[in-house]
């Protein structure tokens, strides 16, 4: 697998203010990375950074080999900066067919990629439609579309779902699911749930530092279960701390358990047996989740 | 170009600008020409624009042109601080920048949105000059020939004019965050700092040629257009390299 982003040591000062301190990571190709962190962590300072729209303090940051910024990117790093808008005085269609020229497409090429990625984020019927006769949501939908131009090789969202109505994000989550083998995304959300669905890697950031760097799919995380019910079940705490195999019963939020499972215990078993539990005793559950939820592993 | 041609809010403009020339040509350039011909005030006109050592601008055939000159070498600096107040600093704004600039080095941005402004006053520079010409066409068809070729040359002129004060705005863009105040920056720029400068002087007792840092400084020695050089076109150019290239410097090193 292939080095796509390489940050050493990275800092980033405002005025008094430090805003990312000593931050460390390196991203390989592969599936999205979610970056996570509570208000005035870091986030979008590190966005920033990495697109190169703000300068380092400190430190170094490497994109496809490339310092951020720099011509050698152009068309291979996209990105979705929080509330950034497109002009409002000319048609999404226009303004992304000039991004694309801007890309070195071709004008015939760029508008043919411009109603592609129009298609992409449904924006169909409103191509030419300015910015400023469109909702928040459609708006928020074209600039998605301005950062699927081309074929990048990096595409970083931030916050992209944030705004839009529900069916509408699941389009884009859709977008980024389906489009996973072929981009690097890196996603930032406070949507825990959806970047536990698309991302296998996750930047936890606060106070501007990184804390953790998790991968969603380490063993480690499947020597656990997650159980979420439908009702209060007063009964239910004694009967899972009772299971064959379940070493600890951790009630984590309102109707949520999360179970740990022995090393030597075979997981498979445990959820079958614990289905069959719920079954007997006519407990209705939500939720089976194998291994931590992405808000258990953070916080 | 396409913001100035093909926006409702480019489009006022330049109405806007048409209409304050329609004025300057019609009741000023046309009328005065022919006062200036006029034999009763031949002798006045001679005394008033020898008493400001302009009187070589009443030896064009086109006499038309004297006044236009007068107006439009005052009128195009004052005009490009106003149209070129946002180069990219409502683009900053909004974040569009950002969209740009995943696309597109900030040098070729500085140097594209000076060159679009320059072309835009060009283009306005060369509306006055024809309609200027249509004008001394219809009162003599005989001086269309004259009319052009001086046309070109004061086009040629007030291009250089206007370069620095275009660039001005260009740096003026990347320091503040709106077009108001790039223009409010100008302004006090351009008032308050002669003073500032006549007052380091005054205080210092030595002359540090810091007036050779505002645009337009060349005007007057132009305004005559008697004995012109090529040395009357350095300061300008110079001072539009100069600020292009702060402005580059400057930048490349801001927040977007």
């Amino acid at each position: 697998m292939s080095l796509i982003i390489e940050v050493e040591n990275v800092g980033k000062r405002y005025g008094d203010k430090q805003a990312l301190e000593g931050v460390n990571f390196s991203l390989n190709q592969g599936a999205p990375v979610a970056l996570v962190g509570p208000n005035g962590a870091g986030k979008t300072t590190l966005f920033s950074l990495l697109c190169g729209y703000i300068q380092p303090t400190s430190g170094s940051i490497k994109i496809l080999g490339h310092k951020p910024a720099s011509s050698a990117l152009f068309g291979r790093l996209a990105a979705l900066p929080q509330d950034a808008q497109l002009d409002p005085r000319f048609s999404i269609a226009s303004q992304l067919t000039f991004y694309a020229r801007l890309q070195g497409m071709s004008k015939k090429l760029a508008l043919k990629d411009t109603q592609r990625v129009i298609a992409m984020v449904g924006l169909q019927d409103a191509s030419n439609s300015r910015p400023s006769e469109l909702s928040h949501g459609m708006r928020k939908r074209a600039t998605i579309a301005q950062a699927l131009l081309g074929a990048p090789e990096i595409v970083m969202l931030d916050e992209a779902t944030a705004g839009l109505d529900p069916i509408n994000a699941k389009e884009i989550r859709a977008i980024v699911a389906e489009h996973a083998n072929d981009v690097n995304f890196i996603l930032s959300s406070h949507d825990l749930s959806e970047l536990e669905r698309l991302c296998d890697q996750v930047l936890y950031l606060e106070s501007g530092q990184l804390k953790q760097h998790t991968d969603l799919n380490s063993k480690e995380s499947e020597r656990f279960i997650t159980l979420r019910m439908k009702q209060e079940y007063p009964e239910i705490l004694p009967s899972l701390m009772a299971m064959q195999g379940v070493t600890h019963v951790t009630v984590t939020q309102d109707r949520e358990y999360l179970l740990s499972i022995a090393i030597t215990q075979n997981t498979v078993a445990i959820e079958l047996e614990l289905l069959t539990m719920l079954h007997k005793n006519n407990w209705s559950y939500a939720q089976l989740i194998n291994g931590k939820t992405l808000e258990n592993q953070l916080f | 170009m396409v913001r100035l041609f093909n926006t409702k809010r480019g489009l006022l403009a330049l109405l806007a600008f048409a209409t304050i020339w329609f004025i300057i040509l019609y009741y000023f350039v046309s009328s005065a020409a022919s006062i200036v011909t006029s034999n009763a005030f031949e002798s006045m006109a001679h005394q008033l624009f020898g008493a400001l050592g302009l009187s070589a601008l009443l030896d064009w055939p086109v006499s038309e042109y004297a006044i236009y000159w007068l107006v439009a070498v005052y009128f195009f600096p004052v005009f490009s601080v106003l149209a070129c107040s946002d180069q990219i600093c409502s683009d900053k704004q909004r974040g569009t920048l950002r969209f740009i600039t995943l696309r597109s080095t900030r040098l070729e941005l500085i140097a594209g949105r000076y060159l679009g402004q320059l072309l835009i006053v060009s283009i306005l520079i060369m509306l006055t000059i024809a309609a200027t010409v249509i004008l001394a066409s219809v009162r003599d068809t005989a001086l269309f020939g004259e009319s052009v070729i001086i046309g070109a040359k004061l086009a040629f002129e007030l291009l250089i004019v206007v370069m620095p004060f275009i660039a001005l705005m260009s740096l003026l863009n990347i320091i503040v965050s709106s077009a108001r105040m790039a223009i409010v920056v100008a302004i006090l720029f351009f008032g308050l700092g002669p003073l500032i400068i006549a007052f380091i002087k005054y205080q210092l007792g030595q002359e540090f040629y810091l007036n050779l840092i505002f645009p337009g400084g060349q005007i007057n020695s132009i305004l005559s257009q008697n004995g012109l050089d090529g040395s009357h076109y350095i300061l300008p150019l110079i001072q539009t390299v100069v600020l292009l290239t702060c402005s580059h410097i400057l930048m490349k090193r801001a927040a977007i």
